[in-house]
């Protein structure tokens, strides 16, 4: 009996199979090449918008201010709490869904947060693993019904957005939440002096080179990266996105898997939420509005499809540099809000383009 | 009379550098139907792609009805007469018979008024050519496959189509409907028109082929009429060398003792809590058996392997015993840490996760035993991939590249080897040879043979009767959700099969 | 005994005086807000309760919240009128969301002899009672002018963080504040928006920080932009350096930040409701009341923590 050792030629797959993404363009018959190969790479690609904006920094460099670290060190810090939204976005945008609820989640606990820590003299130990329960919670919440009831990602988060909004401004009394303690008769005096921890949270370190925010965003994206990296929970995480029936039938318990990415995206949101919070010394029921879409452009412009089961978190953080840079850049010219936002549309969409010059 | 609908002369695409299709002549007369054979990545999707306009560079000329042409887009070619039957259909689900087929190019009284009756009357008349006869304002997804398909025809039918090209019209569609298919085929080309017909199936291309183009590695093989090139000839042809048969000689010795036994087991439809999909049926495996079930599309096969499984959850009753252990409830968890694995018939829809790597498809479903408290061992991973691309000769660049980048054959095994890793004791097959060329095919029979030599036993269904036939030691045949026969493998024939899949 | 006296006062005066019994009659005041979502909103409504609350015999208030949508307060304004015209309500106050869509309606109920007071956004016709606003110009230039008193003569480097220069109250107040520093040597070295919002604030702090090595004061165009320039200048350890000052003054914020010693000075943009208050007791009374009411501002610093008047309101006849 033979055994027939049939060789349909590797590269005869990119023909018969053009409907996926063989790694370029297809329809020139230019020779393969070093940038070619390197094009196929998302975060070659994903590395070029950013080279792209920082070119146009060094170029518009506001009177050598951009080549100054505080420049940077500043863009970083401004970049940091979108930056930990970004990581639960990334997840739950592998995933498959959609996480509208961010922003609203972020102001129901930096409200909660400057509460206890300012109005109540609340320590540290406690408050902050309670504000990371409530951001935790809310996750969950959306996860639950996304898996179990099979809601709509969109619905289900777009539901959380409109109550922990509303949460935020029913405990802060729709004002923002500030240093002050108050006495029986209504009456209030302000404080001075910030709690320990809030301190902390927005100072410097490194011989004040970087901002403390900044440390914990990098290590919200190290938590992220072990996550879809190297526990299993990732690899549940990115199959579900790229096939949710067969992860099933491959024993992916699919609805814990949902309750963890978009329970580690309220986490994260927690986080950000005390880091704003901490860092305006007040708690804002306000913070946030519109921070989800930046997020989520943040994540996109990485080039983690929306489509789900693509992407990773390294993407996310070029992502959020090349946001970061352009908001800098255009700051620091002193840039009208009108042009800001042409030329932020512009940047969208050019980066977009690069991610999607692959796949026609 | 004949005619020449269209004439590639010399025809190359290459994508990147790497060419695809290189110097291939075809032609197709009217009143013909010509058959394009070949394996996966032979080069006959690239082939048709150019000719329906989806690639409109290439090499060499192309004429369309005595004109060279070069279409610059699939609805150029489809205006120019040119029509693609797809192996997924392209009918829009929600819309109901009428719209679909006059989608895009609307009967109309004035600009912006639809004329409906118009379009309703010509879509009677349409179907009526078709022998179909049926309510033009469901939505279509209402209706079957095959009537799915030939509203499709109807749909080529109306954008005045001279040339119809059918990417493996049958996979879609039961058996049963075949024979009804290709008369219509039949009917197309007694009218004139050309068809171009793809197919994998030996049996198909007998019957209908009037002439076979055989394609290999993107060069042309040989154009002959069918009965010119037997089916020996044809696939020495495709595989470049000689091949004994299509099937490998069903070796191994079946144990006695059973390794799934499935009593009194029911399935309730999902839709209809008062139907059930399958109905009291009970049945053994033994030790290096391959029990085949056969049925026509609703019987209920494919429903009672995936409920055997679990994808059910608690619609399934019954009782699952594997190696003389319950598993109970029945969710896909438990069954694979108990030792089944199920794969499943659409690979698309629920085995492949596209955008994943060869490493991430194969450990999928045994990650937990390749992890400690959740943390992946990338090594064992890797190890346990290396081993399965071995074993099923996995033909690929690199372990790392998406599953999605390899032909339809090298995914089919790359899913066997998720399966295969996490060490199953009963392999649930449906349709494992699905659109999966002759050379890869026989690869795989040859590893059920080698899996039952070790003691495996695997469930097989297939819409492929020689397939069944071939390797099943064992058919059983459903019929409304019930087992109604069961054949050994010495008193099998398609006919008694066929007789007992239509409940007589 | 007292009461039936009253009583008694009360029948004999109707009696006597017929109809004109508008002095003894609670009024009912309709107040159609345009949302109470932000805080200088938030603070409006507490300061109408609070004036309100001075005539609980003479005013009954019928408060009602758009929540930012015109339709719903145009439905509003009409449900007023169908009160007044059924005698249900006497007077109309309105903050309308936006000027253009709400012109015709107001017109309506002033044409329908029911007195109507505008509040903050002006419409474009003359049809109304009496139009009640601040004047970002006014304060802007109050602004310009304090800092103009502290800086001039020292070649002052000045900031502007703008609202957002393609609305009109960010563009009077940055008007009003370029008045008020004409003829002194301030230079204005940075100058961007920053959308009214803290972070962004913070933001454009931080560039400006880090382009100019000396930057005297910083003029916000709200308290929230102030306060977080002083939070970008505080973890430079900059805040020392410069004076920051905001507009608004609501006292939960701006009042608060000044008392805090965290901002310098902020000026008020002043609800009105007081003013609002009395003026429908002036009409109640059967007294004329002016047509426009342009408030005027107080600022809150160091030296008046509890806020000093600048100017007089202007009322037009």
């Amino acid at each position: 009996m033979t055994t027939p050792d049939s060789t349909p030629a590797e590269a005869a797959d990119v023909g018969d199979a053009a409907a996926v993404p063989a790694g370029d363009g297809g329809g020139d018959d230019a020779p393969r090449s070093l940038v070619r190969d390197l094009l196929g790479k998302a975060w070659v690609r994903a590395f070029l918008a950013l080279v792209i904006i920082l070119v146009i920094g060094c170029v518009f460099n506001a009177g050598g201010t951009f080549f100054r670290w505080s420049a940077h060190r500043d863009m970083l810090r401004q970049s940091s709490v979108y930056g930990i939204l970004a990581c639960g976005m990334t997840m739950v945008i592998i995933t498959g869904g959609i996480d509208l609820g961010v922003g609203s989640v972020l102001a129901a606990v930096g409200v909660p947060y400057s509460l206890l820590m300012m109005t109540y003299g609340g320590s540290a130990v406690w408050v902050v693993p309670l504000c990371l329960c409530i951001g935790t919670v809310c996750g969950v919440w959306n996860g639950f019904l996304i898996g179990r009831f099979r809601f709509q990602a969109f619905i289900a988060t777009l539901a959380m957005m409109t109550f922990a909004r509303g949460f935020a401004k029913y405990i802060s009394g729709g004002r923002k939440v500030m240093n002050a303690s108050y006495n029986p008769d209504g009456t209030f005096v302000y404080n001075t002096t910030f709690p320990e921890f809030t301190e902390w949270l927005n100072s410097r370190v490194l011989g004040n080179n970087l901002a403390v925010v900044t440390i914990i965003m990098l290590s919200c994206m190290f938590v992220t990266y072990l996550v879809l990296g190297k526990l299993t929970w990732g690899r549940y995480i990115y199959s579900v996105g790229g096939n949710e029936e067969a992860a099933r039938l491959s024993g992916v318990p699919v609805l814990t898997t949902k309750m963890l990415a978009y329970g580690m995206s309220g986490l994260f949101c927690a986080v950000a939420g005390i880091c704003q919070a901490a860092q305006e010394y007040q708690g804002d029921p306000e913070a946030g509005t519109g921070y989800e879409l930046t997020a989520i452009g943040m994540v996109v412009i990485g080039g983690t499809s929306l489509a789900g089961g693509r992407g990773a978190i390294g993407l996310t953080l070029i992502g959020v540099l090349t946001m970061g840079y352009l908001e800098k850049i255009l700051s620091l010219n002193a840039v009208q809000e009108s042009s800001r936002l042409m030329l932020t549309a512009a940047i969208i969409v050019i980066a977009v383009l690069f991610q999607s010059s692959r796949r026609k | 009379m004949s005619d020449t609908l269209v004439k590639m002369t010399g025809v190359g695409k290459s994508f990147s550098g790497v060419s695809v299709l290189r110097n291939v002549n075809f032609t197709l007369q009217a009143g013909e139907v010509h058959v394009l054979a070949g394996e996966n990545g032979a080069g006959k999707s690239t082939l048709i792609k150019i000719l329906s306009g989806v690639h409109n560079e290439f090499t060499g000329t192309m004429e369309v009805f005595g004109k060279a042409v070069r279409f610059a887009s699939p609805l150029e070619a489809s205006r120019t007469g040119i029509s693609v039957i797809h192996q997924e259909m392209s009918l829009i689900p929600q819309m109901d018979v009428v719209d679909n087929i006059f989608l895009g190019r609307e009967l109309r009284h004035r600009p912006w008024r639809v004329d409906r009756a118009a379009q309703e009357r010509e879509t009677r008349r349409l179907l009526a050519r078709l022998g179909l006869d049926i309510n033009l304002r469901k939505p279509v997804e209402e209706y079957p496959m095959p009537v799915r398909q030939r509203i499709e025809i109807a749909k080529a039918l109306a954008f005045e189509a001279r040339v119809f090209i059918m990417d493996e019209p049958t996979s879609a569609i039961p058996e049963a409907d075949v024979a009804r298919l290709f008369d219509i085929i039949r009917q197309l080309r007694r009218e004139g028109f050309g068809i171009v017909y793809i197919s994998h199936k030996m049996e198909e291309i007998y019957t209908i082929a009037d002439r076979i183009t055989v394609l290999r590695n993107g060069e042309w093989v040989g154009t002959a009429a069918a009965t010119d090139m037997p089916e020996r000839d044809l696939v020495k042809r495709m595989v470049g060398r000689e091949l004994d048969s299509r099937f490998p000689p069903r070796l191994g010795t079946v144990g006695t003792e059973p390794r799934l036994a499935v009593r009194n087991f029911s399935l309730r439809d999902p839709d209809n809590g008062d139907r059930r999909l399958v109905r009291d049926v009970s049945f053994t495996v033994n030790r290096g058996e391959i029990v085949g079930i056969s049925g026509l599309q609703g019987s209920g096969n494919s429903e009672l392997l995936n409920a055997l499984f679990g994808s059910y959850g608690s619609l399934a009753t019954g009782t699952v015993e594997l190696d003389g252990t319950v598993i109970s409830p029945p969710a896909p968890g438990k069954s694979i840490a108990a030792g089944l694995a199920l794969l499943t018939n659409d690979r698309k829809a629920s085995g492949l996760v596209p955008d994943a790597s060869i490493v991430n498809n194969i450990s999928l479903a045994s990650l937990r035993r390749m992890s400690s408290r959740s943390w992946v061992n990338a090594k064992k991973e890797m190890e346990a991939a290396e081993r399965q691309r071995r074993s099923l000769r996995i033909r690929l660049r690199s372990l790392g590249q998406p599953i999605a980048t390899l032909s339809g054959g090298n995914q089919q095994k790359t899913l066997l080897g998720r399966w295969l890793e996490t060490g199953p004791k009963v392999l649930l097959l449906d349709e494992p040879t699905r659109g999966v060329d002759v050379g890869a095919k026989f690869e795989i029979y040859d590893l059920m043979n080698q899996l039952t030599a070790a003691g495996l036993a695997i469930v097989l269904i297939t819409s492929e009767l020689p397939e069944l036939l071939a390797m099943a030691d064992r058919i059983l045949v459903m019929h409304r959700g019930g087992i109604t026969a069961e054949f050994s493998r010495e008193n099998a024939t398609q006919e008694n099969i066929v007789h007992a899949a239509m409940g007589a | 005994m007292r009461i039936l006296n009253a009583l008694l006062c009360a029948v004999l005066v109707c009696a006597v005086v017929g109809t004109v019994d508008a002095g003894e009659k609670k009024w009912r005041v309709g107040f159609s807000q345009c949302n109470l979502g932000e805080p200088w909103r938030a603070n409006m409504y507490e300061e109408l309760m609070r004036e309100v609350a001075k005539y609980p015999d003479d005013i009954e208030l019928i408060h009602k919240d758009a929540q930012n949508d015109t339709a719903r307060q145009q439905a509003q304004l009409r449900e007023f009128i169908n009160d007044y015209e059924a005698g249900n309500l006497d007077i109309i106050l309105v903050s309308p969301k936006e000027s253009a869509p709400f012109t015709p309606i107001v017109s309506e109920a002033y044409r329908a002899g029911c007195p109507i007071f505008v509040i903050d956004r002006e419409i474009l016709t003359d049809d109304y009672t009496l139009f009640i606003g601040g004047d970002n110009i006014v304060i802007g230039r109050a602004a310009g002018e304090w800092l103009k008193s502290k800086f001039d003569g020292k070649g002052a480097k000045a900031v502007e963080l703008r609202g957002l220069s393609t609305v009109s109250g960010a563009q009077e107040r940055n008007a009003g504040f370029r008045e008020g520093i004409r003829g002194s040597d301030i230079e204005i070295i940075f100058d961007a928006d920053m959308k009214w919002l803290e972070p962004e604030a913070r933001r454009e702090m931080e560039s400006a920080l880090t382009r100019f090595d000396k930057i005297d004061f910083v003029y916000a165009h709200n308290d929230p932009g102030a306060h977080g320039a002083y939070l970008a200048a505080k973890a430079a350890g900059r805040d020392k350096e410069m004076m920051f000052v905001g507009v608004d003054g609501l006292p939960h914020e701006g009042v608060a930040y000044v008392k805090q010693g965290v901002l310098d000075a902020t000026f008020l943009y002043p609800s009105g409701m007081d003013i609002a208050i009395e003026n429908v007791m002036k009409l109640k009374r059967g007294e004329k009341v002016p047509k426009r009411i342009m408030l005027a501002t107080k600022v809150f610093d160091k030296d008046n923590p509890d806020g000093k008047d600048i100017g007089e309101p202007v009322l037009k006849w």
